[in-house]
């Protein structure tokens, strides 16, 4: 027997290096296993490089871009003053709704929503594989970030924390062909799915044929899924097709934030969103 | 290649490919880096000393994707020992034919792991990839041409002369 396996130790090493991480991928099917130690080790080693080199090539491209933008800026200064005072005005109107939103909340009786902290972190770098669309930010365990956290911008939804470690997360964007995301269109507060493929707009799906939706409509999150805090904006409705028979209609939903061009973001700890390390947040993502 | 050289050129290049994924805002085309070095050790390295680099490489490229399963440490192995024995058979010297056996071993690679999504994926879409596909081996040709020559100096610099420091 040992003679034997002397004889082919080498094929043997060989299989079991084969068939040892098949086994894992079958076994485990789409499941994130935690970070061992072996895996926070690596990401603690990358992560610091992945930051040193996106800042150095943003640091460029931000000076080139400064001195072409040069030339423009005075007028743009003009143009932002103006919007600056039509903003102000807004604000100023939107505190005096706010106010009288929750005193309208009180006299109901409606419990004011848990707001969970906002993490601001920097992406990093984007994952080198094209089969899971998903993001690296500069915030991680240590900062308050956690698996099943959502990410956002202040233009709209970006993803979901699928994994945490000591300084860094990964973030699976919106886009990526597993994930889904439950909505609501803004003006009908009909209920649907909005769907990643991998490129392009999102897909809504479920979305009763008898709904009242259109083209240019605003798709915010519903907040069922226990993931996404509710009234995040996802993006507009194009393409609507509405279908004589069947029980749904389909339409694709243009992303409000362009997920291939993220610099900063903010991490959203929802009453929803599992705050603990080792829990799971596999809610918006298989 | 030694093995840890490998691990750290491989290292270096998943991290350099981030970055550079990040500042192009490619969404479905990606370098497959790991696949250029996995088909480097298939032409040059033994047996052993490959196999577990192509592990050492899919187990970075693994962990680097967010969402580690083992599938590209298995994919990584399986495509060193596919390389190894289609090696046998063409004859790779130049940078040009290496590229061309990088680009035939991304392309395996790619159907592979569309395959196994497909397998383990029940709702999600991926025709998205076989479809990022073309550019993705393109896009890996190109990069096994422009590292072809660091490649071969690394390997070159392993190489101790006879009677050096004798």
């Amino acid at each position: 027997m040992l003679s034997l396996l002397k004889r082919y130790r080498r094929p043997l090493i060989v299989g079991i290096l084969l068939l040892y991480p098949l086994m894992a991928f079958l076994l485990s099917g789409r499941r994130v296993r935690d970070p061992n130690p072996l895996d926070r080790a690596v990401i603690a080693l990358s992560s610091p490089v992945q930051q040193a080199l996106t800042a150095a090539i943003e640091g460029s491209v931000a000076a080139v871009r400064g001195y072409l933008d040069l030339r423009g800026v005075r007028q743009e200064n003009d143009a932002l003053r103006l919007e600056n005072l039509q903003l102000r005005a807004a604000v100023q109107s939107l505190g005096e709704a706010r106010t009288e939103n929750e005193r309208l909340r009180k006299l109901l009786g409606y419990a004011e929503t848990a707001e969970g902290p906002e993490i601001p972190a920097r992406v990093v770098g984007v994952n080198p594989v094209a089969k899971l669309l998903s993001v690296r930010i500069s915030s991680g365990e240590k900062d308050g970030v956690f698996r099943g956290m959502s990410v956002v911008t202040p233009d709209g939804i970006v993803g979901q924390v699928i994994r945490a470690t000591g300084g860094y997360a990964d973030v699976a964007l919106v886009t990526d062909p597993q994930s889904r995301v439950a909505v609501r269109v803004q003006r009908s507060r009909a209920r649907g799915t909005a769907a990643g493929t991998g490129a392009g707009p999102l897909k809504l799906e479920n979305m009763l044929r008898t709904e009242d939706v259109e083209n240019g409509d605003l798709i915010i999150t519903a907040g069922t899924d226990g993931i996404y805090p509710p009234g995040m904006v996802v993006g507009t409705v194009t393409n609507l097709e509405k279908k004589e028979h069947g029980m749904f209609q389909g339409a694709d939903i243009v992303p409000a934030v362009d997920t291939s061009k993220l610099e900063e973001v903010l991490v959203v700890g929802s009453p929803y969103s599992a705050m603990a390390p080792g829990s799971t947040g596999e809610g918006a993502s298989k | 290649m030694k093995f840890l050289v490998t691990v750290g050129l491989a290292l270096a290049l998943l991290t350099l490919e981030s970055v550079v994924v990040k500042q192009a805002g490619l969404v479905l085309g990606r370098i497959d880096v790991t696949v250029v070095l996995v088909a480097f050790l298939a032409l040059r390295a033994t047996l052993l000393e490959g196999a577990f680099s192509a592990f050492a490489v899919g187990y970075l490229l693994d962990l680097m994707s967010g969402q580690p399963t083992g599938l590209f440490t298995f994919l990584a192995v399986f495509t060193f020992l596919v390389g190894r024995l289609v090696s046998t058979f063409v004859d790779v010297r130049g940078a040009m034919s290496f590229a061309l056996f990088a680009m035939g071993a991304d392309v395996g690679h790619g159907l592979l792991a569309a395959f196994f999504t497909w397998l383990t994926v029940k709702n999600g879409s991926t025709s998205s990839l076989l479809s990022g596909l073309p550019l993705q081996v393109v896009l890996t040709g190109a990069a096994a041409l422009a590292l072809f020559p660091l490649l071969r100096r690394f390997e070159a610099g392993q190489d101790r002369q006879v009677g050096l420091l004798r």
